[in-house]
């Protein structure tokens, strides 16, 4: 079994491959694992514990077809029966091309286009109708005068965040205006203006089979975060209502594929302010702690029998720390001039 | 000692930000065909820059688009949008395919009629419509799309001036959930204008309104808001047949459908964002099925331009000269420039090469031959060392650029089109001097010796 | 002069160990860096290129004069 994995930028702004690929390892060492690099100098592409064998892939913004070419060229040249994507800018091409991939013989366990498109903020109200939880007050805004009416209703404090990405607190209305020009800028419209909320915020992680079934779920709260806000030290929660809901997301929405949830909870109030359809770069936490969901996953894939059972301790603790790997410069050579990394001994 | 072939010499830093530079993908694109035909012999025979359009996928694409419309509401007629590309020979494929005339302005209307186009086969729409060119298309019964109050005056003098009654239709503006709406245009349904332009109408008793039109924006990556354009519009018609006691024949939902080009700042792909036909297609009838009432069915107008003729559009260039700018880049000039590049502006093109060249990548950019700064068709692209007179396909390019280019310093190069039985045939010549200097007056007493 | 020192290994990838830089480079680009550290002429290098390629000297000597800026600019040539 190869399957090729995609985010092995294992660096301080982590992607979930490396995570994935470790997921995977541990529960079956024979699987093989390709990472799909974006960078020569990925860490991932040096990990040889972990990653079998690196390709670099252009950018999703390139197309379709050049990726699509390289893991037609994997799957001849070295082997390859699934790929894990598991970056947001590659998703819509995935998604969009899962049945190609399906003819070719490479196989995904991905979202639908509707189910994708639940992720986009403007469809949050709704669905936290669905699953009977509180939103916040929003509103869509596509001028700076809609933007003023709606910061005046919503008053300061508010969040002014992008449909898709971003999101930032904005105090006055001049930051309100900073941020709903840069953000325009970068991913278009509508500007959502959101009155903030309090509490925690709380994840889950989990994956459904896509006929309405959870294949795991497991709760967190993330106790130290990065500067850019990436978990660092983290520990596991039993919310049951949170997890309901979770549950809840899976079932109503049939939903296909992995997911993280972001929710900001105070007590029983829960809000939800982020679908993220893929996996977290925290993934291994859940598999740390039982359940390995890139290998559910990968069952299902290929209807295997799989435990699928919810079942794990809360107040465990995932602590990331940093390891210095020394290596020979003749990887970074084979990347550099071949494209693609020799392949390891899996050790 | 055999000759071996040359590569020039390439040396790349491995640095993040050119991350890829020297790796040996992604793959050159190749290019070596237009609708069969070799480039190079077609560069060879006509020269370089040549803008070269390919006839058989300007059909096809007009048949599959007019499918997936007539397959859903068989009551459906394609306007050709001059603005989009007015020349002849492409103006008339579309003829040729059953598409009418869309103008927007008086030397447009001239043109459409100047290539046998029928006056009641033509829509004129627009912000200003000259009076002159208003007694024209009333006399030669020309679906007018009416903008302004102002221009509701001007038809009912001329309705005076012909002693009958003009047929008309309005243009209108309305909230479909697109930024910028573009509420320059025609009169706002939600404000209740529209509704209070068809009453002038109707009081004035010299027209007599049988169409409704609007168009929504441009480039349009959301077919929905067409669902929403279509159903706001419908039950207009509803509103003003049962009220006013017009008849209305037609609706025209403009056009404004994407190409398959790549947005500036939209980092997805096009063919990950952009619509298909189809979903405009389901968007449009979908919404005239629901509101539509009773059972007359009025005919759908289309003025669909861009998509129809982006992708059939190539422009070929070649390499002048290249030179390592301070920044290490490498920069190559090419003979073709932004001046007839307009869409440069919003669009980052597709690249192709029309030969396979060994080598690593490096990161480059594509220069024109204008004394200005501007002039850069590509900022940031992997490309192997090329060499003189290599070319380079830029594609899509057959909206707008034909229309919008300028002649600023140079003269505008030929435009061929490649026929569907393989011809090919020159469709615009190249400028001279007398082209530029014929409309020009050198008074007397500054005439050089 | 750094180009003496660069350690080019068979892929045409480059190591330069006084600054730790690291550079991809094509088979004429290694000729060349060969022929300059050893104090060839310009000249006789574009002549041993057109010799070598199906290349003109003008063309040949052309490439080499942009080679040497590039490799100014990367802090190769002095």
């Amino acid at each position: 079994m190869i399957v090729a994995i995609s985010g092995v930028n294992d660096t301080d702004n982590p992607g979930p491959g490396i995570g994935v690929a470790r997921s995977l390892k541990e529960a079956d060492s024979s699987i093989k694992t390709v990472g799909l690099s974006y960078d020569v100098q990925d860490p991932g592409n040096f990990m040889d514990f972990v990653i079998d064998k690196s390709y670099v892939l252009t950018y999703p913004s390139q197309g379709w077809e050049p990726i699509f070419n390289r893991l037609l060229y994997i799957k001849e040249s070295y082997g390859l029966d699934a790929v894990i994507p598991t970056l947001d800018a590659e998703l819509p091409s995935y998604i969009k091309y899962q049945d190609d991939l399906k003819e070719a013989g490479i196989k995904t366990f991905l979202p639908n286009l509707e189910q994708f498109e639940l992720r986009s903020k403007e469809n949050l109200g709704d669905i936290s109708e669905v699953l009977e939880i509180s939103y916040p007050k929003t509103k869509k805004v596509f001028n700076i005068d809609q933007l003023k009416k709606a910061v005046n209703e919503i008053g300061f404090p508010c969040v002014v965040k992008g449909n898709y990405y971003k999101a930032y607190k904005a105090k006055s209305l001049p930051e309100a205006v900073y941020y709903f020009t840069e953000i325009s800028n970068e991913w278009g419209f509508p500007i959502l203006v959101q009155e903030i909320v309090k509490g925690d915020e709380l994840n889950v992680i989990g994956a459904g089979d896509g006929k309405g079934n959870s294949l795991g779920l497991v709760a967190i709260k993330k106790m130290t975060t990065t500067h850019l806000g990436k978990i660092w030290n983290g520990v596991t929660i039993k919310h049951e209502k949170l997890l309901k809901v979770a549950e809840d997301f899976v079932g109503k929405y049939k939903w296909k594929g992995p997911f993280e949830l972001e929710c900001i909870v105070d007590e029983d109030n829960i809000i939800l302010i982020e679908i993220n359809p893929r996996f977290p770069a925290w993934v291994y936490f859940a598999t740390g702690v039982g359940v390995n969901l890139p290998k559910r996953v990968l069952d299902v894939m290929f209807d295997k029998n799989s435990d699928m059972s919810g079942d794990y301790e809360s107040g465990k603790m995932m602590v990331r720390y940093t390891y210095e790997l020394i290596t020979d410069i003749d990887k970074l050579s084979e990347l550099a001039t071949k494209g693609e990394s020799n392949g390891y001994k899996n050790l | 000692m055999a000759i071996k072939t040359y590569e020039k010499p390439t040396i790349i830093k491995v640095e993040s930000s050119h991350s890829k530079a020297g790796v040996p993908m992604p793959k050159q694109k190749i290019r070596k065909k237009i609708g069969g035909v070799a480039i190079d012999e077609m560069v060879e025979r006509f020269g370089s820059p040549l803008f070269i359009f390919d006839e058989k996928a300007i059909r096809e694409k007009y048949r599959s688009a007019y499918e997936a419309f007539s397959s859903r509401y068989p009551n459906v007629q394609f306007g050709w949008s001059y603005k989009t590309n007015y020349l002849k020979a492409v103006c008339a494929v579309f003829h040729q395919e059953g598409a009418i005339a869309e103008v927007v302005s008086e030397f447009e209307y001239e043109k459409a009629r100047e290539l046998g186009i029928e006056g009641k086969d033509i829509i004129y729409n627009g912000p200003y419509k000259p009076y002159d060119s208003l007694v024209t298309a009333a006399k030669e019964g020309a679906k007018i799309h009416i903008d302004t109050f102002d221009e509701i005056n001007d038809l009912e003098k001329v309705a005076d001036e012909l002693g009958s009654e003009i047929p008309v239709a309005i243009r209108l503006n309305m909230d479909t959930g697109i930024y910028p709406q573009w509420s320059r245009f025609g009169f706002n349904i939600e404000s209740g204008q529209a509704m209070d332009a068809v009453k002038r109408i109707k009081a004035g008793g010299k027209l007599r309104l049988t169409g409704l039109h609007a168009h929504i924006g441009t480039f349009m990556l959301d077919a929905n808001a067409y669902k929403v354009e279509t159903t706001k519009m419908v039950r207009l018609m509803n509103e003003v047949e049962e009220k006013v006691g017009f008849t209305i024949e037609y609706i025209d939902v403009g056009g404004g459908f994407a190409s398959k080009n790549h947005l500036r700042g939209i980092y997805q792909p096009p063919e990950v964002v952009v619509p298909t036909i189809d979903d405009y297609a389901e968007a449009i009838t979908s919404a005239l099925y629901e509101n539509i009432r009773g059972n007359s069915y009025p005919k759908l107008y289309l003025e669909t331009g861009r998509h129809l003729i982006d992708e059939a559009g190539y422009l070929v260039t070649s390499v002048v000269a290249s030179k390592t700018l301070p920044d290490s880049r490498r920069s190559y000039i090419v003979d073709a420039g932004v001046n007839l590049l307009y869409t440069y502006f919003w669009y980052k093109f597709n690249i192709e090469l029309t030969r396979e060249i060994s080598g690593i990548s490096e990161p480059a950019m594509i220069n024109g031959p204008l004394c200005m700064n501007i002039d850069v068709i590509d900022e940031s692209i992997l490309l192997p060392r090329l060499r003189r007179g290599d070319k380079l396909v830029i594609s899509p390019v057959g909206a707008y650029n034909i229309t919008q280019w300028m002649q600023f310093i140079r003269y505008r190069p030929r435009v061929l089109m490649v026929t569907e039985d393989g011809n090919v045939e020159l469709i615009r010549e190249r400028e001279e001097l007398s082209d530029i200097e014929n409309r020009e007056i050198l008074p007397e007493k500054l005439k050089l010796k | 002069m750094r180009i003496e020192n660069l350690a080019v290994n068979k892929n045409g990838f480059a190591f330069d160990p006084t600054s730790g830089e690291t550079f991809t480079l094509n088979e004429t680009a290694k000729e060349i860096i060969e022929d300059l550290a050893r104090g060839v002429e310009e000249k006789e290098i574009a002549k041993k290129l057109s010799e070598e390629y199906d290349v003109t000297q003008e063309e040949a000597l052309n490439d080499v004069l942009d080679f040497k800026e590039k490799l100014k600019l990367y802090g190769l040539l002095p």
